[in-house]
Order: C-alpha cells, then structure tokens, then sequence
C-alpha cells in the first residue's frame, strides 16, 4: 500500500509551498574565502605577467601593457566584485527539502531548478568536505542514482550532512524495490492504485 | 543446465586472446596520442643518435607480447548459480563478480580473426554502482549463447514463482507471446523469432539517409569558394602532387580551359561532383561496415542484433531493462519511409568514458509496422503516454515563446556582440554602421530562422504510464519512456519561463535526460509530481 502522508499530491500549488531548508549559514562565508583565494591568484598571476611585459627588452610591449593597465584594472575589479557578492545573492536562494520519499533540492538566481530524486531510485550517497569545507565546519552531501542525475548539495553543516545521509540511507533500505515482495503480495491494479491516490491522473490539458 | 556452463571452476579464455590482448594495449598507447608522438620522437632521435637504438623496437614488440602472455596466463572466470566471476591482473590482482540480474545488457563482437577460429568476445554491461566492466575475450561461441540464456532466466527469475498475467504483461510481454516464450525459456533454448533482415539496397539507404551526409554536401558547397584549387592542396596534403597529380590535373585544367568558360564550368563541377561521391561512397562504406548483414531477432524476452562486415557485433537487451526508445528519421530517411531506432538499457554514468559507442541496441532501417510492433512490445500494458512516431497528432506543441528565447541566444546576442567587437577595428564610422547594421540582420535572420524551425519540431505527450518528446532540427527525433523507470525530474525556469508562466521539465533517465522546454507551468509542475508519485509508489523493478 502506497503511503506517502507527508505529501498530498492535490493539497500541494508547487514546488514554492515547500519549506525549503536553508543552507549553513557560514557557507556563503565560505564561498567568499574561496572566491578570495582565486582572486589573490589571478591577481598575482596579471601583476607578474605585468612586470615581465614592462621590464621585458621591448619598448612597445611595455607601452601595450601600459595602455592595456585601465581596462584590465577595471576588468579585474568588476570581476572581484562579483564573485565576491554572488554568493551573497545566490545562497540564500539555494535549499532542499527532504520529504519522506524524495529528496529535493532548488539552485539558481535567474535560472532557476528544482530537482527532485526519489529514494527508491538512489545508488548510493556520499559525503566530502575540502580544505575549505572543514575549516568552516561544512560539507557536501552527493546523491547518486542511475544514469546521470543526482544531487550534490553543498555547504551543509558536517552533523547535518551526516545526519541526512544516514536518513537517507534508512530511507534507500526502507524504499528498496525486493523481488520477493514483488512476487509474494499480488500486485494491486496500478490503474485503480493511481486512480485513487491521484485523482486527475496526468494533468488533464496544457489550457 | 550444461556440464560445460555449470562446472564452477575457474577457468582459462582461449590462447588467442594473446593477440586481443597485444591489441588492447596497442589501442591504449594510440589513445594516447602525445605519450604516443612523444615515445616516437624519442625513439627517431635516439636512432639517429645510435643506430643500436633500433633494437629498442623489437624489444618494446616483446615486451608487449610478454605482458599480453601474462595477462591471458592470469585472466580466470568462473560461471556459477547466479553470478558470474572473473579474475585477473598481473601485479594488481582484481576480481569482478557479477551478478546475472545485475547484468543490463550482453554484447558479443566478432573481430575478424576471431571469426576465422570460432571465438568471439563477450562484454557485460552494469548499471549505476558497479563501474566495472566484464570482459570476456576470445571465448568460444558457444560459451557466449549459453552466458545469454543464462542471464535471460537469472532475469525471469526461477520457474514457477513468476506471477502470471499481469506481472508478465507488465515486463513488457505481448499477451500470449511472452507466456509461451517463458515457458519454452525454462528449457534449454528460447525460441528465436526473426524480425529484420537488412538487404544489401538498405545498407545504401542508411549511408545516403544520415542528415551529416547531407550536412557535409551542403558544407562542400558553401565553404567552397576556389574549386580549382582543392583537388592541388589535397594532392599536397597528401604528398603525391609531385608524381603523377599535378601534372594530370594541370593538362585536364588546360584541355578544358583552353576551350571557353563552360569548359571551366565543366572542370569546377566534375570536382564537385568527385567531393560528393567521395562523401557519398564514405557514408555508405560506414554503413556497409557497420549493418552488412544486419538481423534483428527477439529470442525469449530479449532482443538481439548482430551485424557487421568485418568485425561483427551482437547487442542483447532484455525486455524488462529496456528504459527509453529513440525513434529519428533524418529528412531523406522521410523520403525513403524509414526510421531509425534505438533502444537504450541502463547505462553507467561515465560509460561514455569506458566505451567507444553507447551501448545501445540501435536498429539503423525499419518501417513502421515493425516499430509500431517493437513499442507494443516494449511497454506492453503501460502504452498509454510514449507514443514513437513523430508524426502522431497526439503531441502538443510548446510555447512559442520559445522562439523568442531562442532567437534572442542565437541570433541577437552574437549580433550585438560581433557589432561591438568591430568598434575597436573600424571606429564609429559610417563603414562601422554598415558592416554591423549587415552582420546583425544576417545573424538575427539566421538564428530567428533556427529558432522558428526547431519550435516546429519540438513536442510532448504524456498519458497514463508514460511520456514522449519530440525534437529535432532536420529530422525528427522521438524519446519515448515510461514514467516507472525514471531516476530523477528537474523542473527549470529562465527569467523568460518565469514571465510567461512556463518551465522546463527535465527528466532524468538511467539511459539519458530528456528535457521538454517552455511548457505550460502548471503542466510541468503537475506531470512532476504525477511522475515522482509514479515511481515512489511503484514497487516494481526499474531495471
């Protein structure tokens, strides 16, 4: 018997009723450091290519390094700037949702997705943290199942991602699909199963 | 079962698998190609240096042969109940096992040499975590038809607890077909039911039928502003200008210039005409090496296929791992009444990395009744939803909103873009405004003509048990699936859906993603929900 009280399909406008879960609130701290780092690189990288072109034996190629200083500057601290405050904007509107069949989980500023994997499909779960992930506490929580979906969801707190991924796992041996059960119990009419839990079926018509 | 199948000892793969071995590694040196132009280059410039060097070769040749030896000396494999073992490595000792229902699909080659002493070589593919591969090379023929059988009734189940009736419709059986079939399974051979043969006139129609045929001609037209001078630059390419090209050439090029213009006419269009034939002659050359022979056969619940000119391949899909239909028809396969399908099991992610081509079931020629017969067959009971045939009225169309999104990320942003990139190389000037006010109208032409063309093809249905969507900028192209097998569902929305109350609808299979853009939002929403309940109520196996 299909159980899913968490969700009344009819019950639920969309994907936007959701409580969604927000990501750990040091991760855009932490995607900031990270942005940091690139930037220091890039910038000490564009210094001594710089230096070289000028103190090179060529006159005209310090002359172009020269009239190229603006646009590069501007270009770099445009570029700085917005990856430094793109987290800011695009955190916030990242989160997921665990349901008690499915897990779902929303990225995107402009645009924008919402992803769903039921439990019973996924393969198998992981959990990694970098450098930077465990100075901050974070980690990373990645749900396989066949083919070329799944989630990775990123920036949660270390307890957390360890207590999802053992829910979901629980969950993965709870939803496993057993030959046995399957020949046992005689299946219930999927046409009367679906008629009575989905009322409408497929959505009726696209007007 | 067989003495031979049922042994359970560790046994070897045929001696020649030496020289598949010698292959393989020689394969892994050409795929890289700098190791490979790197160790060449060493080589000439140390036998330029000594010419004792030389010597290096045929003890490079040794060492490959004596490692192909130890690997074949190491390689073991083990047939047992219900799974399968095989053992090998030199240094690194690894052992696969291989459960037979784990198993998606079972391909057999046939390289040439193997054809001459009977052997063949057996690769089974796994889906989802088990990222290794088995390979059984070089094994007798036999060995591999009874591997098949094997993995078909390890699939079936043991006989006697399969529920009948629907549980066997819903594997995707035909009523009355499949009963007999599983009965006849339990025995020794299931019975064999030719479908399709491929003549000889097919494999033309398969070469000449590819839209890239059609692609390349029209790229030889086009990008071809100086005829005259290919046929020299390919002689110098190719280096045999000096010989006997240039000068035969020249006297043809002078016999008929001497004449008057059409004689160049004449000359500029016999090197056209040579460029196709040569495109036309490769693709059906493809086609005859790929399909010679081809036979598409169903044996028990599987489908099979072989084919192949030199080497030849053999595709085995069970019914019940078969996650999504393809259906295509390239614009001169239209003329010819013909489709294209293909069947895809279950994949491993990066399968694309391991293998060569997809492991995928693909029939290159068929015409309808028989495609409509594969579906029926396919999805059994669950035929409300995947339709195959891109022409049905059932599928609706997208918004056509899409046009705009389209148009605008073809054709306006390279404009705007191509314009601004010419300030710095003409200035503001009149010159400027002219070549960009050409460029723009030109790419916004274009891309608003692609933009329209493929809003035409584009298409979904959806039904009960299952969806299609259509697709496609020549030809069309159909994938069909059934909402059970699906792995997980994506709904996207760009600034643009947003406005116009549309979305994306993404849908992620163990074979491949397919995604219907700019539908209805409610629509995409709700088919979301109804495909997640699909699968999390299902408690049938997706594979």
């Amino acid at each position: 018997m299909f159980i899913n009280p968490e969700v009344p399909l009819e019950s639920l406008p969309g994907a936007d009723n959701l409580d969604w879960l927000p990501l750990h609130p040091r991760f855009v701290r932490r995607l900031q450091l990270g942005a940091l780092l690139r930037v220091l690189v890039i910038g000490a990288i564009a210094t001594v290519a710089y230096f070289l072109m000028k103190g090179g034996d060529s006159a005209a190629l310090g002359r172009f390094a020269d009239s190229l200083l603006p646009f590069a500057l501007a270009g770099f601290g445009l570029f700085a700037a917005s990856i430094l405050i793109w987290p800011m904007i695009a955190v916030p509107r990242r989160g997921y949702v665990v349901r008690e069949k499915d897990i779902l989980y929303k990225t995107g500023v402009l645009w924008r997705s919402v992803k769903a994997v039921p439990f019973n499909r996924v393969q198998h779960t992981k959990i990694d943290s970098g450098l930077l992930d465990r100075r901050f506490g974070l980690a990373n929580l990645s749900v396989f199942p066949a083919g070329a979906g799944g989630h990775k969801i990123r920036g949660l707190g270390t307890d957390t991602a360890e207590r999802l991924r053992v829910y979901v796992s629980e969950r993965i041996e709870a939803e496993a699909i057993e030959p046995e059960d399957d020949q046992n119990s005689p299946l219930p009419d999927p046409q009367a199963e679906a008629s009575a839990a989905h009322e409408n079926g497929p959505p009726a018509d696209a007007g | 079962m067989r003495p031979s199948i049922d042994s359970g000892q560790w046994r070897r793969i045929s001696p020649f698998a030496v020289v598949f071995f010698v292959g393989k590694t020689i394969r892994n040196l050409v795929r890289g190609y700098v190791q490979l132009a790197a160790t060449f280059g060493a080589l000439a410039v140390l036998i330029r240096a000594t010419p004792y060097a030389a010597f290096l070769i045929p003890l490079a040749l040794l060492l490959v042969i004596a490692v192909a030896v130890l690997r074949y000396w190491f390689f073991r494999f083990r047939i047992e109940e219900d799974r399968i073992r095989i053992r090998q490595g030199i240094l690194e000792k690894t052992l696969v096992e291989l459960p037979f229902d784990r198993i998606q699909g079972i391909n057999v080659e046939r390289r040439p040499v193997d054809r001459l002493l009977g052997l063949v070589t057996v690769s089974l593919d796994t889906a989802g975590s088990e990222t290794t591969e088995g390979e059984l090379p070089c094994v007798k023929g036999d060995l591999a038809e009874e591997l098949q059988t094997r993995i078909g009734a390890g699939l079936r189940g043991p006989p006697g607890k399969q529920p009948e009736g629907a549980q066997g419709a819903a594997r995707g059986v035909p009523a009355g077909v499949g009963d007999t079939a599983d009965e006849r399974a339990i025995g020794d051979r299931s019975p064999r039911k030719i479908l399709l043969r491929l003549s000889t006139g097919d494999m033309f129609r398969i070469g000449l039928g590819r839209d890239n045929i059609l692609l390349a001609m029209m790229l030889i037209a086009a990008a071809w502003r100086q005829p005259r001078e290919l046929p020299y630059r390919l002689a110098e390419t190719f280096g045999f200008s000096e010989d006997f090209v240039r000068p035969a050439l020249e006297t043809a090029e002078a016999t008929l210039a001497r004449t008057d213009a059409l004689g160049e006419t004449t000359f500029t269009g016999g090197i056209m005409l040579t460029a196709l034939a040569v495109v036309l002659a490769l693709g059906v050359g493809t086609a005859f090496l790929r399909y010679f022979g081809f036979v598409l056969w169903r044996e028990g619940t599987a489908y099979r296929t072989r084919g192949g000119l030199l080497t030849q391949k053999e595709v085995v899909v069970e019914t019940a791992k078969i996650q999504q239909l393809t259906l295509s028809q390239d614009l001169l396969l239209r003329w010819f009444q013909r489709f294209r399908l293909r069947v895809h099991p279950a994949v491993d992610s990066d399968a694309s990395a391991h293998h060569d081509v997809p492991r995928v079931l693909e029939v290159p020629l068929l015409e309808a009744p028989l495609a409509r017969e594969l579906r029926t067959s396919v999805f059994g009971e669950e035929r409300d939803g995947p339709i195959l045939f891109p022409k049905s009225d059932q599928f609706r169309r997208v918004s056509p909103h899409y046009i705009q999104a389209h148009a605008l990320r073809l054709g306006v942003v390279p404009a705007v873009a191509g314009a601004l990139f010419l300030i710095p190389v003409t200035g503001l000037t009149k010159v400027w405004a002219s070549v960009a006010g050409i460029w723009c109208a030109v790419w916004i032409v274009c891309g608003g003509l692609t933009a329209l063309q493929r809003w035409r093809r584009l298409g979904y249905v959806y039904g009960r048990d299952g969806m299609a969507s259509r697709g496609g900028f020549v030809g069309r192209r159909v994938d069909a699936f059934l909402y059970r097998k699906v792995q997980s569902v994506t709904l996207k929305r760009s600034p643009i859906e947003r406005r116009n109350g549309l979305a994306t609808l993404q849908v992620e299979l163990a074979s491949d993603t397919v995604t219907v853009p700019y539908i209805d939002h409610g629509v995409a929403w709700r088919l979301r929900d109804y495909i997640l309940y699909t699968v999390e109520s299902s408690r049938r196996r997706w594979h």
